[in-house]
Parts: structure tokens; sequence; C-alpha cells
């Protein structure tokens, strides 16, 4: 039976090929999709861990969250340096990270934060970020240096000891380069896999130097024009606004009192988000697009499906013949259908089997591509219960399309016996 | 009926679903084991559902067809596909081969569906077997080999013969074996069945509409001779 079902396939190899490859087409985009979902969500989770509260100026969940996250977007409005001095002093907060956010080095984030980042940021499994490279800011005694994301220094191309031109704006191109104060790369960070990689870290203090609101006390006074020239005390803040505060907390369990304390502050209108169930509800409203995504690929594997049924129905016209020497030498009705589901599913195993090859080609040859073009990391892991179970759908699908051709082959069988006109 | 008896029909009558007259009325019909019989009838006078009785893909109504013993109204679908496997050999008029299987393979299939034949097999080896049949029946060992679309018809013909006699199944229909032969080639084919039915004490129903080879086959049936019923076409 599986000699006759293979050897009738052979004799149709043109159609079947094409057939086997629709299938492996479908199936390969139905796994890719899969797996690049889930290891978006993944990813997308591991961006920040350790951190209890987000606050920013008066804002929407979502707009801070990307902002001081992924350093997507504008936050249009700022808070004050008061506002953070009255962070630092609520009791329970452990750790700070202030980040002032708005410039860019082709069309790289500037994030203007301090040392904290680097000793209190955690990300993924409570991992904190570690230097490939150099060191922070404190260890370089000056304001204009800097620290690049692993991406940024590669894509900068850019090692310690090298200059880099900030801009102001976040456009690729700008015209109002801070070329007079150039920064010198002091760090660079090994890859964490999460939007950090792509991003240029600046001390707050070279933000202030390069905006004007700070003023080093070498360069007071020679500059009448200023307009920050008068009073700078020694507590002056290097910034007069923040983009964003992180904060780590004593006990995060305290971080939805905190959180409403902070949403409170009479002095300033605040925001403050807790980022694990901010990422929840953004990634929920990024299921729409997930859920297309994946319903798209699903239509792609019905439409090999559906191709392997008509080459199936297309098929039987021209094998009334042969079914009809099968009967003859004894086939009986039941044979016919099983070998015509045999033929379906020798068919998309077939497919199935090549179209999983081709996902792991594509993971194998393709991952560093997909991470360059679409910053999207996949890992060529061993199938998913999720992707097997897609695959055994696949194939109970085409069985289960596969019993109309078989259905009326038998029909045919019964009704033809051993006389065919054709 | 005794066990010399092959093929018995009794008062047939048969008529296809919805029919307004019976297409097939035969009171009676023996073939006897190891007899050459021709049936000769018009296109349209039931020969292929006559056939198709017998083979037992449709069935008439009890003890109205028995084949070596078996009242075919009373077996199952898959009995009767199965004493169509062990015991009938069936030869089309022409397209009897699977294109795609070497003509070998096409004649060793007659033993896919059937233990009987196989177990009757004179060497133990299918192919062997089958090889012997076809050399005997005058394929080169080359021939044997091709696929069967690049056969000639006759070629394809004998190929078919082979399927039909490999494992000596007690009856061969051959519905209009010859009629894509040419006269040459249909003698010699004629010829090579007689032989090969001697051979294995084998009964032969050959049906045809041409009434030239009636002479070669010592009984003629005269299909609208014993079907009583009136066909109105």
């Amino acid at each position: 039976m599986f000699k006759l079902a293979w050897a009738s396939l052979w004799n149709r190899r043109g159609s079947v090929w094409l057939t086997v490859l629709a299938i492996a087409v479908s199936t390969l985009l139905l796994l890719g999709v899969e797996r690049i979902r889930v290891q978006t969500q993944d990813n997308f989770a591991n961006t920040i861990s350790g951190t209890d509260l987000i606050v920013g100026a008066r804002t929407g969940s979502t707009e801070l969250l990307l902002s001081s996250v992924f350093h997507i977007g504008n936050l249009s409005n700022t808070m004050s340096w008061q506002s953070y001095s009255y962070l630092q002093e609520l009791p329970g907060v452990a750790w700070h990270i202030p980040m002032a956010m708005g410039d860019s080095v082709q069309g790289l984030p500037v994030i203007a934060t301090n040392d904290s980042l680097f000793d209190y940021f955690r990300y993924g499994n409570k991992r904190p970020l570690e230097f490939a490279a150099g060191h922070n800011f404190a260890a370089a005694n000056e304001v204009t240096v800097a620290v690049l994301g692993a991406e940024a220094a590669s894509e900068l191309g850019l090692r310690v000891a090298d200059d880099l031109v900030i801009a102001h704006g976040t456009g690729e191109i700008s015209f109002s380069n801070h070329e007079a104060h150039p920064f010198k790369v002091v760090g660079v960070l090994a890859a964490t896999g999460t939007p950090i990689d792509r991003g240029v870290f600046i001390p707050l203090a070279g933000q202030g130097l390069v905006h004007g609101d700070y003023l080093p006390a070498d360069v007071h006074g020679h500059d009448d024009s200023h307009e920050h020239e008068h009073g700078h005390a020694h507590n002056e803040p290097p910034v007069y606004t923040l983009s964003a505060v992180l904060l780590g907390l004593e006990n995060p369990a305290l971080a939805l009192r905190l959180q409403r304390t902070v949403n409170t502050y009479k002095a300033e209108a605040l925001s403050a988000i807790m980022p694990g169930l901010a990422l929840q509800n953004f990634w929920r409203t990024l299921s729409l697009f997930e859920r297309a995504l994946v319903t798209i690929s699903g239509l792609v594997v019905v439409t090999g499906l559906l191709g392997m049924l008509t080459t199936l129905l297309a098929s039987l016209r021209e094998r009334r013949r042969e079914m009809a020497v099968l009967r003859a030498i004894g086939a009986g009705p039941i044979t016919i259908l099983g070998l015509l589901v045999f033929e379906a599913l020798l068919v998309t195993l077939g497919g199935t089997l090549l179209g999983t090859l081709g996902l792991y080609a594509v993971l194998l040859f393709g991952a560093d591509l997909l991470q360059s073009t679409l910053g999207i990391q996949v890992t060529a892991s061993l199938l998913t219960k999720r992707e097997l179970a897609l695959l055994g759908a696949i194939i109970a699908a085409a069985i289960l399309l596969s019993l109309y051709p078989a259905w009326r082959a038998y029909r045919n069988a019964l009704a033809d016996g051993l006389t065919v006109k054709i | 009926m005794t066990m010399s008896t092959c093929v018995e029909l009794k008062q047939l009558e048969f008529r296809w679903p919805g029919a307004q007259s019976a297409l097939l009325s035969i009171p009676e019909l023996t073939l006897a084991r190891g007899e050459r019989v021709i049936l000769r009838g018009a296109s349209g006078s039931g020969k292929s559902t006559l056939l198709s009785l017998i083979a037992g893909i449709h069935t008439a109504g009890p003890r109205q067809v028995q084949v070596l013993g078996h009242d075919l109204a009373q077996l199952s679908q898959h009995q009767r596909d199965r004493l169509r496997a062990n015991e009938i050999g069936y030869i089309f008029q022409q397209f009897n081969l699977l294109p795609y299987l070497s003509a070998v393979a096409n004649v060793t299939m007659a033993c896919q569906f059937a233990p009987a034949r196989r177990a009757r097999l004179a060497d133990a080896d299918r192919e062997a077997s089958a090889r012997q049949l076809l050399t005997r029946l005058g394929l080169t060992y080359a021939q044997q080999q091709q696929p069967a679309q690049q056969l000639s018809v006759g070629q394809q013909q004998r190929v078919a013969a082979a399927r039909a006699l490999l494992g000596s199944p007690a009856l061969i229909i051959a519905d209009e074996p010859t009629s894509a032969l040419d006269q040459g080639h249909r003698d010699e084919f004629i010829k090579l069945l007689f032989e090969a039915c001697d051979a294995q004490q084998t009964t032969l129903l050959f049906v045809t509409h041409d009434a030239t080879l009636v002479p070669l086959f010592p009984r003629a049936i005269e299909l609208d001779e014993i079907n009583q019923a009136v066909t109105n076409v």
C-alpha cells in the first residue's frame, strides 16, 4: 500500500512537488510567526525587572513606559529636579535612576542618567548590566563622557576612547549638532537583548552642559551672554528637568501605596506606573496585531492545504482507470479511500517536514539578519509543545480535507466498478 | 452444482436502480471448470453488467449468481472483493496496467490482496513467478523492467494476461481484450491465453462483440439468445 501510494505520487511528481512546496512554505510561515511571536513576547517581558515604579510627568502609562524603557517617542512633559529630590526622600525607596531623554546620535537614543543605572538597573531574570569594555561615568572624572550599548557601539563603529557628537532632537539628521562638546566614549556595555543595547548613555551633567543648564566651575564666567550665568551654587542640579525616574523599593509590596502617593503629589502633576503591569497592558494592545499575524499565517496554511485538495481532486478523473484496475485485482472501496488519504498524508508529512527544516535553516543562517534588520531575536531551539501541536493540526486538517476526494474516489469505485468510460 | 462448476447463473434478474425494465434476465447459464467460453453480444446488450455481477462488483438476488460454490449475494462486500482477488483474473479492453509501475510490478500486484494466489505460486518468490509468466508470454527481460506506459499496446495486453494468470485463479474474465489489437497480434494473444489457461486448468470467459473470434472457441454463447429481458433501447 505504501509502495503503491509512493509510486503513484512519484508518477505525478511534478504537481506533487509543487503541493509539497506550498505546504512547506505555509508551515514555515506558521512556525516562523509563532516563534517570532513567542520570542518577541519573551524579549519584551525581559526588558526590565526589579524596577518597582517608573515616575514621570503626568502622562499615559504607555507613553511613560515606551519612553523610559524602550526609548521610543518623546515625552512632551518633563518633571522638575525638585520632584526628583522629593522622590528620593520618600520612605522605602532603595534606589533611584534619573533619566533625561530627547537627544540622539544618528537615530540612536541618548539617555542622560547617572551611575545608578549601571549599579541598579536589572533586566531579564534580575540580571545587572555588565561592561564589555571600559567603565562607568564616575571613573572618568569628566562630564563629557559616554557609555554605549552593545548595538549602539557596533552601529556607530565606536570603541572606548573614541569621540562622539550628540545632536539635539531625535531625528536621524539634525541641524543642531552639539559639536562644541564632543563626548568621549569611556565604556561599552555587554549585549542584553533589550533596548539598552541601542542606548547612548551620558551623565546628566553632560546633557546639562550641551543644553546650557549646567556650567562647570572653570567655564563659569567666561561666557557673559550665557543665560544661566548667575548663581551656580555647588548644590545646583546638573539639569533642571528629567523625563523619568526609575525607582527600586526596599519592599515591592509598598509599590501600590507609593504609586498613590506620587500620583497625588501636589507640587507637580506626576504619574507613577508599575512596569510589570504596564508591560502587560501594552502587550495586550499589541495582541490585536499579533492575532492578525497568526490569522494570516493560518490562512496561508489553509491555502496550501486547499492546493493539495485541488491536486487530489484533479487527479481523480485521470485516475479512474487506475482505481478500476485496483478494484479488478480485489482492492475494496475502503482500500481506495485509504490509498487517497495515505497519499495526502505523505504529501503533508513531506511538506511539514520540509517546512520545519526550512525554519531551522532560517533560524541557523538568518538569525543575524533578523536581529540586525528587524531587531527580532530568535534562537534555534527545539520545537515547543505548541509548535508540535500546530504541526499536528496541519496534518490532521490535511487528513480531514483528503477525506472528501477519498470519499469521491470511494463513490467512483463503487459506481464504476470495472467499467470506466473515459 | 458440483465441484466441476465454476460459474452458475440461475433465474438471474438484474435491473439498475431506477431503471424501468430488467437489463438481464437469464434463466440458466453454467460454466464448467477449465472451460473456454466466448460470450458474444452487441454493445449495450448488458455484457459489462453481467461481468460485474460475476466479478462481484454488483450483486443480484440470492442464489442467482454462484461462483465456485459461493452465492455472491450471501457474501459481504469485503468477502466478494477477496473472492475476486483470489479466484478471478480480469483483463480489460485496454489500460489494464498502472502506468507508473514496471511490467513485472504490475503482474505481482495481482497477489497484493490475494493470499490464496500467493499461496498457489509455484515459486515462493512472487517476482520470479511473474517473470516466468512474462517470459512465457514473450516479454524480454528488459521489457519486463520497463514502466508499463512505455510498452506497446500488444505488450501491455500480454502483461495484463500475466497479471490475470499469476497464482492460478479459477476464472479469467477477459472483457474485449483484443479490441485494441490488430489481427496478427489478436490471434497470437488468444493463442497465448489458451496455452496459459490450459496449463493452469483455468476457466476462461472471453467477452467480445466481434463475431470473427467465435470459431476459435470450443463453446460460444450469444448473450441475446440466453437473455430474455426485452431490450428496448
